[in-house]
């Protein structure tokens, strides 16, 4: 460790401090050691959270519709943002989702998509659906139709936002002499735009991935009972009526620590690969 | 790109962004909005906006929107400085630091929330004002962290050397300088860190304890009880402060190149 | 609001050290849970406990999911506490299986020092899990005054889910179980057992039930019926009669299942949403584990005007609920001063009005003195209220909390998890 390291770290450290603290109560609280219905030292609750179907369920389950719900918000924000950066309308209306807080915006989806919702509501006055149970099930459904537009609808404002400010800080030049050289808008875009575009926003884009996956309020109003959302899960496990079973709880949330803390190393290696990246 | 499409883009974007806001808009305003009612019956008079005037809830957000501003405040110190003194530092490092900035955002509150509990509550702090602006922070700096570093990665370090070779002291290096151009990113960075506080929910409530009571902890109450019409009230009400914040930064964002 | 806590200098670095040393340390180490002050307190002269509590400030941790309920503490308790005895009233949100973990981490983290909150609004497998833990003061209930006010016959009251409150929760309140239905979309609702499996099966996607508190009532009060009835599962709990019981349940759940709505492959999280999709016709029947519910939600415009509540033949199960003070409570002469006012007859006659809240009392009304009885009595009856005899004859008391954990881990993990 050189001396130039020491304040930085120094620092570093202490605002992390906290974390790691929170970090280490959570594996001794998952080995029995510590919170309620803790006894001493045993590996029950770890057997029995990742010994558990409904754990490995749920963690595909939040992994998928957090991944499609990225996907979608990072296709739309990048097609819109692309569209919108010279219109300060268009900025504007992108980003508004962002100062609406996750409840809200649950409650926005659980009101427009149930099957009694104002979305049923209007193909029940075009005769399409006569009863709620004719409109297909998007809230409490084992897709999660309704999480995932609400999720793709909160994020997509973040990305539009990260999207617009990278493409304000490319290099024009390169198009210009591109174009001149015979290349098409599109191969343009393909070859020189996108990359650079992706370059710029994928640490954005997997922070919206990793975010999503510990999300509490969007899943408890949206999600259904089975399989059941990882949040929802630590949840459930820390409330239980049984004092005994709630060390579980423990070990289902450094579960979600981990896959998220994963993701990011696993991003971080994968773009210290790309050519001309620092960070 | 021709007008028609650019047209179609812009109402596009509007129904999905718009739409969302329009019915919670309706559901604020209407008593009882039923299946298979497109529009509500009965609109809420007086009464329903009574509810806005509870003193709980003018609490709530007093409380909310002093723990977002100290938490955009402090964050952005925090932020500036931690970037400003890793960006010398080595490249293993700095990496590091990204990474664990990058954790520290995105980090699920419900997990990492258990432990900041038990620090809170073992410095005294649990249950306070303070306790939840420490937790608060603790995403918010990492945020702040990667924008800072983003700033000052792009701001071309020449110009500091320049005003050394030219005679000037660092005092004045900073005074006349880094300071002048850094004061508009100073200002981004204080909302951005207000608005991660804004909207926090599941760290106010563990270290809160229910005791610190924001907007969005009494809006949960408002769902969670099935009153959707207060609680669309609420939300719509959670959502105006941060559109105000939202104008300014959309001005700028332009200039803040990579934040993320 | 505490704006700054406590915390002297040097304090910090202390509690620095405390917590890295706290984290680090293996092994669990167990403090007891320092002398119990409401306790001691219960020993003076009650005027010297009024005297102590004025001017101090009580946080009472309750659960906050009703509008109505909330009304009644913040508009009509907390004026009233203030005004007669000085004492201001904070209630804040907090379900009972979180205090259990927040009173832990407390203790862990703070030891023998006052925690945050002075009052817990409780019951059952909470009050259980705080006694497992020894997370409660006491005891102290027999030194309010109005503590003589209660009917004490009543064994709904005197046993909480068949555990005796012994001195460390006080009743505030009782309420029973109903189904809740729309008249206008259902004239006939069923009144027993099997003719709800019928009309289930004769209305495919209109049933079900929540996953939380509300619906494992529902659950367990269907176990009672289908078991034998509720003296089947009493007197502590039994391993092989709840087996019995629990299979009975499931195989009438599995025969009707598939006319749930959304063919049971989901359930509603909570009561909330239970009432949203009853409202919007979704389903035709919400619950309530309170009778009165019915009133006070339609009232809010929440429930159809022409909802009503319907109890099953079989019996529906009735339980009080308590308050208690924790252990570390930082006020609990305002705590214990609070928990007299909320027994006293002002008190627990607005509380049951269909229009305020509509929760029972737990006072021994024939008993009280002049006028009450009269006043009582008069409470006014709202078209959707049952009367307080047919209620009475279907009360079904609560068993002992080992039925409702296992049930509720068996639910899961064999009608919910096993939904295609």
């Amino acid at each position: 460790m050189t001396r130039r390291n020491v304040a930085p770290l120094a620092a570093v450290l202490l605002i992390a401090s906290p974390v790691i603290v929170g970090v280490a109560y959570t594996i001794l609280a998952a080995l029995g050691l510590r919170g309620a219905g803790a006894s001493e030292l045993t590996v029950r609750h770890v057997a029995a959270a990742l010994g558990g179907w409904d754990t490995w369920r749920g963690v595909g389950w939040t992994l998928a519709t957090a991944a499609v719900a990225t996907a979608v918000a990072a296709a739309a924000a990048f097609t819109v943002a692309l569209r919108v950066q010279q219109s300060p309308l268009g900025r504007l209306l992108a980003v508004l989702p962002l100062a609406v807080p996750h409840v809200a915006a649950a409650l926005a989806a659980l009101l427009l998509l149930s099957q009694s919702g104002w979305v049923s509501r209007l193909t029940h006055a075009a005769g399409l659906t006569p009863t709620p149970a004719d409109f297909p099930a998007l809230v409490y459904d084992r897709f999660g139709v309704s999480l995932v537009l609400a999720f793709a609808w909160k994020e997509f404002a973040y990305l539009v936002l990260t999207a617009v400010a990278v493409l304000g800080t490319l290099d024009r030049a390169s198009d210009e002499v591109a174009r001149t050289l015979g290349a098409s808008a599109r191969q343009v875009f393909w070859r020189i735009t996108w990359p650079q575009l992706w370059r710029g926003t994928s640490p954005a884009v997997i922070a919206a991935f990793a975010f999503l996956i510990g999300q509490y309020e969007m899943p408890a109003l949206l999600a259904p009972s089975t399989p059941t959302a990882l949040p929802l899960l630590i949840y459930e496990r820390s409330v239980d009526p049984n004092l005994l079973r709630r060390g579980e709880a423990y070990v289902v949330a450094l579960l979600a620590l981990t896959l998220c803390a994963g993701l990011i190393a696993a991003h971080g290696i994968w773009r210290r690969r790309l050519p001309g990246v620092t960070r | 790109m021709t007008h028609a499409t650019h047209r179609f883009t812009l109402l596009a974007l509007a129904g999905w962004v718009l739409t969302p806001i329009v019915v919670l808009a309706l559901r604020a305003v209407s008593l009882s909005w039923r299946y298979p009612q497109i529009m509500p019956m009965a609109t809420a008079s007086g009464g329903a906006f009574e509810a806005l005037a509870d003193p709980r809830l003018v609490a709530a957000a007093a409380t909310s929107f002093w723990l977002a501003l100290a938490t955009g405040v402090l964050g952005t110190v925090l932020g500036f400085v931690t970037a400003r003194l890793v960006t010398r530092a080595s490249g293993r490092l700095q990496q590091l630091t990204w990474l664990g900035a990058l954790f520290l955002v995105v980090a699920p509150p419900l997990a990492s929330g258990v432990g900041l509990q038990v620090v809170m509550l073992s410095l005294g702090f649990g249950g306070t004002v303070l306790g939840v602006l420490l937790a608060h922070l603790v995403p918010a700096t990492g945020y702040l962290t990667l924008f800072a570093a983003g700033i000052l990665g792009s701001m071309q370090s020449g110009i500091e050397d320049e005003a050394r070779t030219l005679g000037a002291s660092r005092l004045q290096v900073w005074t006349r300088v880094l300071l002048p151009q850094l004061a508009p990113r100073f200002a981004e960075s204080v909302v951005l860190g207000a608005l991660i506080s804004w909207g926090q929910l599941a760290l106010t409530l563990l270290v809160g304890g229910g005791v610190v009571r924001t907007l969005p902890v009494e809006l949960l109450s408002l769902v969670r009880s099935g009153n959707d019409q207060a609680g669309a009230l609420a939300a719509l009400v959670l959502s105006l402060p941060p559109l105000l914040g939202l104008g300014l930064l959309v001005r700028a964002t332009r200039r803040t190149g990579a934040a993320l | 609001m505490h704006l700054f806590p406590r915390v002297g200098r040097g304090g910090l670095l202390r509690a620095a050290a405390a917590v890295v040393a706290l984290a680090l340390a293996g092994g669990a180490c167990r403090e007891n849970p320092r002398a119990a002050s409401a306790q001691e307190l219960a020993e003076g002269p009650w005027s010297t406990l009024v005297a102590q509590a004025r001017g101090t400030t009580v946080i009472w941790r309750m659960w906050r999911g009703d509008p109505a309920i909330n009304a009644y503490v913040d508009k009509w308790v907390a004026p009233r506490m203030q005004e007669q005895f000085g004492v201001e009233v904070q209630a804040v949100d907090s379900q009972g299986p979180e205090m259990v973990n927040t009173l832990v981490t407390e203790r862990e983290a703070r030891g023998g020092t006052a925690g945050t909150t002075s009052l817990l609004w409780i019951n059952g497998e909470t009050f259980a899990q705080l006694q497992q833990e020894h997370l409660l003061a006491g005891p102290w209930t027999m030194r309010l005054p109005n503590a003589a006010l209660v009917d004490a016959a009543s064994p709904i009251i005197t046993r909480d889910f068949e555990q005796d409150p012994t001195g460390y929760e006080s009743p505030w309140g009782m309420v029973q179980f109903a189904l809740i239905y729309d008249v206008e979309r259902t004239p006939n609702p069923p009144t027993t057992i099997p003719a709800l499996a019928a009309w289930i099966r004769a209305h495919p996607g209109r049933f079900t039930h929540d996953q939380s508190f509300t619906g494992l009532t529902f659950l367990k009060g269907l176990m009672y019926g289908l078991g034998g009835g509720v003296e089947r599962f009493q007197h502590g709990f039994d391993e092989a009669r709840y087996v019995q019981g629990r299979d009975a349940l499931f195989s009438w759940l599995q025969s009707v299942r598939p006319y749930f709505w959304r063919e049971g492959t989901t359930y509603p999280p909570d009561v909330a949403a239970m009432h949203r999709l009853f409202a919007n016709g979704e389903i035709d029947f919400t619950m309530s584990n309170n009778q009165n519910e019915v009133v006070t939600k339609v009232r809010q415009g929440i429930l159809p005007p022409t909802s009503r509540a319907v109890l099953l033949d079989e019996g529906t199960i009735a339980n009080a609920h308590y308050v208690g003070v924790p252990f570390n409570a930082p006020n609990p002469a305002g705590a214990m001063v609070l928990a007299n006012f909320l027994l006293s007859p002002e008190a627990q006659l607005e509380k049951q009005r269909g229009e305020v809240w509509g929760d029972g009392t737990v006072l021994n009304v024939p008993a009280l003195p002049e006028p009450w009885p009269a006043r009582f009595a008069d409470v006014a009856t709202d078209a959707a209220a049952l009367p307080y005899d047919v209620l009475a004859a279907h009360a079904r008391p609560e068993v002992h909390p080992q039925y409702h954990t296992h049930l509720l881990d068996d639910w899961r993990r064999v009608m919910r998890a096993d939904a295609r």
